[in-house]
C-alpha cells in the first residue's frame, strides 16, 4: 500500500507539466550556477597563481640588497581558491584576496570581489549553492503543498483511510514518493556536473576533496529532506491546499530572506567591531610600551644591550660576535607580531561572537544550517578566511626573523650599506597555502551539524507524528 | 459609483480587520521597516562616531611626534612616522539606503609614503555580515513590500471564487472592474500608507538635510509599490486558483530580486572583468623598492621632471636623504598612474553597466535610486578614492619646501598640515533617470494587465 502510493505519487508528479517545467527551469539554473562557478574560480585561481609565482619570482631574483631592506621588500600572499569553492562562493567575494607581507606591519587583506562591484553583488550571486539552498526548497513546496490537503479536498482521503492505512503512513509513502521526485531533479546535475568537476585538468583528486563533496551533498540532501517532510507535515494541518501553500512559502521567506539578513546585523549590533585605525594605534601604542625595533634608547633595548655583552663578556657592541641590529630587530619584531596577534585574536572573537548569533539562529531556521556547512564543506567560510590570515601572518613572521637572522650572523654591529647576494633569497621558500582538512572545516561547524541534524529528528518524529491529529471532515 | 467604492473600500476594511493573517502580515512588515530604520540609524551613527574618534587618534599622534621631536624636526621624519586619515563622511541619507558604505572603507590612513599601497587598505569587516547584507530601509522597500502587496493580493479575486462569493456579489449593480479597483485601492491605501508612515519615521530619525530628495524618495516608494500593484493586477487578470497566483507571484519576486540580479552579476563580472588591481599592487612595490638600488641621480632627475620648481636644489651626498627617499616614492606612484586610472575607470565602468542593464530588473533599478540618493553606492566610493588622492598630493605638496628648502619642521607647523574631509554627495541625475525608468515599467505593468483584463472573459462560477 505505501510503495503504492509513493510510486502514484511519483507518476503523476512526473505527468504534472507545471512541475516538470518548474523542474527544468531549476536544473538550468543549477547547470548554469556550475558552468558559471568553474569560470569564475579558474579566472580568479589563475589570476591567483600568475600574481603569487610573479612575486616568489621576483623575491628569489631581487638585487642585491642589504637584508633588511629585504625585509621591507616583503611578499605577497595571494589566497587561493579552495578546490570545491566554485559550488559555494560563500564569504570568498567579500574577502581580500592578497596579503602584503613586510617587516613590523600586519596589513589587510585588500581587493575583495565586493570591494570592485556596484551594489548589484549585495542581489546574491548565482552559485549552486544559492540554487540548492533557496531554488530547490521552493520547488519542494511547490511539489509538496497539496500532498494531504488534495485528498482532502476531492474526498479521497477517507477513502485511502479506509484502506486501512494510517495517516503517518500516507504521510511517509508521500514523502518517499517526492523523495524520488527531488533526487530526479538533483541527481542529473550531480551527474552532468561532477565530469566537469574531475575533468579539469592540472587538478589532482585528493581523499579529503572529495570527503568535502561527499559531505557536501550528503548535507544538502538531508536539507532537502527536511523539507519535504515539514511540507508534507504542513499540508496536513489545513484543510485548504492554498493555506497551506501561503503557510509554507511564508515560512521560505522567513527562512531564506529575513532570518539570515536578521540574524547577522543583529550579531553587528550586540558586538560592536573596533575600527582598524583605533586597532592600529591600540597595538602602536603597546609595542610603544615595549621595544621598538629602530629605536636603540629605548629601556628595553638597553636591557637586552646589557644582557648580550654580560653573556658574550665584551665591553662595547661592535665586539659582539653577532650583529645587535638584527637582534634587536628581531627581539621588536617578536614583541610587536605578539601584540598584534592578541588583538588579532581579539578581533576574530568578535567577528566569531557576531557570527554565533547566526549559529544559534539555525536551529530556528535549517537554511541557516545547511549555509553554514556549505560554506565550511567549500572552503569559503569565515574560519577558513582566518586561517589563510594566519598563515599569511606566520610565513610574514618567519620571513622578516629569517632575515633578521642574516642580519644577526652576516652583518657588522651599524652597517647599513652591505648588500648580501641574491642568491641568498633563494633560500627562502615561497608562501604555499594549503587548504584544512574536512575533518578540521567540518569541527568549526558543529552547531550548524546538530542543528541540521536536530530538524531531521524534530520534524521525522514530532512532525510527522502530529499529523495523527489531523482532522478528517 | 463612487458611493459604491466607498462602500466596498468599508467592507474592506471591516474584511481585513477580521482576517488575523493579514493583520499579523502588515505588523510585521511594519515591525521589520522600524528595525532597519533603528538598524540603519545606528550603523550610519556608528560611522560618524568612528571618523569623530579619527581626529582624537591623529591628535595623540602628533602629541607622540612632538614628544619624540622635542625641538626641531627633520620634515622627512615626519612624514615617516606621522599619519593622518582621509575621511569619508556619510550624507544623512545614508541611513535610509547603507548600499556599499560598509563594504567599502570610510576612512584612509595616510602617510607621506606612495599612495598606491596605503590606498586600499580595508576596514575590519566581519565577512559574513556583509555576505548577509544590511537590513536597512531600503531593503524593506525593495525586498519586503513586494511580499506584502504579494501577500494581500494574490487571492484578491480568486478568493471570493473560491468561496463563492463572487457571483453574489456581482449579483448587486457591481461591475468587475469595480470590484476589483475597490479591493486594489483598499490594499494600495494601506501599503502606501505603511511606506509613507516608515519613510517619514526614517526621515525624523536620521534627521536627514530636507531637500528634494525627499519628494524623490517618497515619489520611488510610491511608483515601486505601484508596480508590485501592477504586477499583482496582472496575475488577478489571468482569472486563476490562489494556488496558481501565490506560486506564480512569488516567482516573479524571485526572478526580479534575487534570479536576475544574480545573472546580471556574472553578466557584468565577464563583460567588464578589472584584473588591475593586483598587478598594481605587485608594480608599485617594484618600483618603490627598486628606488634603493637605482643611482640617486637617476631617481632625482625622473622627480624633476614632474617637480621642476625643485630642480635647483642642493646635489643629494651620503647615503640617505629623505628627499631622495620621498622623490622614489612618489616615482612608484607615477609608475602605476595608468594603472590605477585604469582600475578606477573600470570600476566606474561595472556600475555604469549596470545602470544600463538595471532595465531588466526593476528592484535593481530602485535600489540603484535609493543608493543614489543616499550616495551610497561605488561612483561616491571612487569620488572618495579621487578626493583622498588630491588630499595626499596636497600633503606631498606641504612637505616638499621642509624637505628640499631644508626647513626644519617645527611643532607649530602641524596645525598647518592639510586636513581631509570629505561627505558622500548625491547622484540626483541617476536617481532621476532610475525614477524615469521606473515609471515606464509601472505603466507597462498596467497597460499589460488592462489588455489582460478586458481580453479574459471572466471566467465566473
Amino acid at each position: 500500500m505505501v510503495r503504492s502510493i509513493a510510486q502514484k505519487e511519483f507518476i503523476s508528479t512526473l505527468r504534472d507539466s507545471r512541475f516538470m517545467a518548474l523542474s527544468i527551469i531549476v536544473l538550468l539554473l543549477l547547470l548554469a550556477a556550475t558552468v558559471v562557478g568553474l569560470h569564475s574560480y579558474s579566472t580568479l585561481q589563475k589570476e591567483r597563481e600568475v600574481a603569487q609565482q610573479t612575486v616568489n619570482d621576483q623575491f628569489a631574483n631581487s638585487a642585491d640588497r642589504h637584508p633588511h631592506r629585504m625585509a621591507h621588500y616583503g611578499s605577497y600572499a595571494f589566497r587561493p581558491k579552495s578546490s570545491i569553492s566554485f559550488l559555494d562562493f560563500g564569504l570568498d567575494s567579500y574577502t581580500g584576496a592578497s596579503v602584503y607581507m613586510e617587516a613590523h606591519r600586519q596589513n589587510s587583506a585588500n581587493f575583495s570581489q565586493a570591494q570592485q562591484s556596484s551594489s548589484l553583488i549585495r542581489f546574491g550571486e548565482m552559485t549552486v549553492a544559492f540554487v540548492l539552498q533557496m531554488l530547490i526548497p521552493l520547488l519542494i513546496i511547490f511539489l509538496c503543498f497539496a500532498a494531504i490537503t488534495q485528498e482532502k479536498e476531492t474526498g479521497t482521503l477517507k477513502i485511502l483511510l479506509s484502506q486501512g492505512i494510517s495517516l503517518r503512513q500516507l504521510a511517509w509513502a508521500k514523502i518517499a514518493g517526492y523523495s524520488r521526485v527531488v533526487g530526479l531533479v538533483v541527481a542529473p546535475a550531480l551527474v552532468l556536473a561532477s565530469p566537469l568537476l574531475f575533468s579539469r585538468g592540472g587538478y589532482d583528486l585528493e581523499a579529503d576533496v572529495l570527503l568535502r563533496l561527499l559531505l557536501f551533498i550528503v548535507f544538502y540532501l538531508i536539507y532537502f529532506f527536511i523539507f519535504i517532510v515539514m511540507s508534507v507535515v504542513v499540508s496536513s494541518w489545513y484543510q485548504r491546499s492554498s493555506t497551506a501553500l501561503v503557510t509554507l512559502l511564508g515560512i521560505w521567506i522567513f527562512c531564506c530572506v529575513i532570518l539570515p539578513k536578521a540574524s547577522a546585523n543583529l550579531g553587528a549590533n550586540l558586538y560592536t567591531t573596533p575600527t582598524k585605525a583605533q586597532m592600529d594605534a591600540d597595538v602602536h601604542e603597546e609595542v610603544a610600551k615595549g621595544i621598538d625595533g629602530h629605536n636603540a634608547h629605548d629601556q628595553r633595548a638597553e636591557a637586552l644591550k646589557q644582557e648580550l655583552l654580560r653573556k658574550y663578556g665584551v665591553k662595547t657592541l661592535e665586539e659582539l660576535p653577532v650583529n645587535f641590529d638584527g637582534i634587536q630587530m628581531a627581539a621588536g619584531e617578536e614583541h610587536s607580531s605578539r601584540v598584534y596577534q592578541e588583538h588579532f585574536e581579539e578581533l576574530t572573537g568578535i567577528f566569531e561572537n557576531q557570527n554565533r548569533i547566526s549559529e544559534y539562529a539555525s536551529f530556528l531556521n535549517p537554511y541557516l544550517a545547511v549555509r553554514h556547512l556549505s560554506m565550511g564543506m567549500a572552503g569559503s567560510d569565515f574560519r577558513h578566511y582566518i586561517h589563510f590570515q594566519n598563515r599569511a601572518e606566520e610565513y610574514r613572521y618567519h620571513l622578516a626573523q629569517g632575515l633578521n637572522h642574516i642580519q644577526a650572523t652576516q652583518l657588522k654591529y651599524g652597517d647599513k650599506q652591505t648588500r648580501l647576494s641574491s642568491d641568498t633569497w633563494k633560500s627562502f621558500k615561497p608562501f604555499t597555502y594549503e587548504t584544512p582538512s574536512a575533518g578540521w572545516a567540518l569541527g568549526n561547524h558543529l552547531l550548524s551539524l546538530v542543528a541540521l541534524l536536530l530538524w531531521l529528528v524534530l520534524v521525522c518524529t514530532v512532525g510527522v507524528n502530529r499529523i495523527n491529529n489531523t482532522q478528517i471532515t | 459609483m463612487i458611493r459604491k467604492f466607498w462602500i466596498l473600500i468599508k467592507y474592506e476594511w471591516i474584511n481585513f480587520r477580521a482576517d488575523k493573517g493579514l493583520l499579523i502580515l502588515t505588523l510585521f512588515t511594519l515591525l521589520a521597516g522600524l528595525y532597519g530604520i533603528y538598524y540603519g540609524t545606528t550603523e550610519i551613527d556608528r560611522q560618524r562616531r568612528n571618523i569623530a574618534a579619527l581626529d582624537s587618534i591623529t591628535e595623540h599622534n602628533i602629541e607622540e611626534m612632538k614628544a619624540k621631536y622635542p625641538g626641531e624636526a627633520d620634515a622627512g621624519d615626519i612624514g615617516y612616522y606621522h599619519s593622518t586619515f582621509a575621511v569619508n563622511h556619510p550624507d544623512t541619507w545614508a541611513s535610509l539606503s547603507m548600499g556599499q558604505r560598509d563594504v567599502n572603507p570610510y576612512y584612509i590612513k595616510l602617510r607621506l609614503l606612495n599612495l598606491q599601497s596605503q590606498l586600499y587598505d580595508t576596514e575590519n569587516i566581519n565577512p559574513l555580515k556583509v555576505l548577509s547584507g544590511n537590513f536597512d530601509l531600503a531593503f524593506v522597500f525593495v525586498y519586503l513590500f513586494p511580499l506584502l502587496i504579494i501577500g494581500l493580493c494574490f487571492n484578491i479575486l480568486s478568493v471570493e471564487k473560491e468561496q463563492g462569493t463572487l457571483p453574489l456579489l456581482l449579483s448587486q449593480p457591481l461591475g468587475l472592474p469595480l470590484i476589483v479597483g475597490a479591493k486594489l485601492g483598499f490594499r494600495v491605501m494601506i501599503v502606501l500608507a505603511l511606506a509613507l508612515l516608515l519613510s517619514i519615521i526614517a526621515m525624523g530619525w536620521g534627521r536627514v538635510v530636507p531637500d528634494v530628495r525627499i519628494g524623490m524618495w517618497l515619489g520611488t516608494v510610491v511608483l515601486y509599490c505601484l508596480f508590485w500593484f501592477g504586477v499583482a493586477f496582472l496575475v488577478a487578470a489571468l482569472h486563476k486558483g490562489s494556488a496558481f497566483n501565490a506560486i506564480t507571484l512569488l516567482g516573479v519576486w524571485l526572478l526580479l530580486t534575487i534570479v536576475i540580479p544574480a545573472l546580471l552579476n556574472v553578466y557584468v563580472a565577464v563583460t567588464q572583468p578589472v584584473p588591475q588591481a593586483l598587478e598594481l599592487t605587485i608594480r608599485q612595490r617594484e618600483v618603490v623598492h627598486g628606488g634603493w638600488d637605482k643611482p640617486k641621480r637617476e631617481t632625482m632627475e625622473a622627480f624633476f621632471a614632474r617637480y621642476p620648481q625643485w630642480t635647483d636644489t642642493t646635489e643629494i651626498k651620503g647615503r640617505f636623504a629623505w628627499r631622495w627617499y620621498y622623490a622614489f616614492h612618489q616615482l612608484g606612484d607615477m609608475a602605476v598612474e595608468d594603472l590605477a586610472r585604469e582600475y578606477q575607470e573600470g570600476l566606474r565602468a561595472r556600475h555604469q553597466l549596470v545602470e544600463r542593464l538595471n532595465v531588466l530588473s526593476v528592484p535593481v533599478n530602485v535600489q540603484g535610486v535609493f543608493n543614489a540618493l543616499a550616495g551610497s553606492d561605488l561612483p561616491s566610493y571612487l569620488d572618495f578614492l579621487q578626493s583622498a588622492t588630491r588630499h595626499h598630493d596636497s600633503l606631498r605638496e606641504f612637505y616638499y619646501p621642509f624637505l628640499f628648502k631644508q626647513i626644519p619642521f617645527r611643532h607649530a607647523d602641524y596645525q598647518n598640515e592639510p586636513r581631509h574631509s570629505f561627505t558622500s554627495s548625491p547622484d540626483l541625475d541617476t536617481a532621476y533617470g532610475g525614477m524615469y525608468k521606473l515609471l515606464v515599467s509601472v505603466l507597462v505593468v498596467y497597460v499589460a494587465g488592462l489588455v489582460l483584463f478586458r481580453l479574459l472573459p471572466a471566467m465566473v462560477k
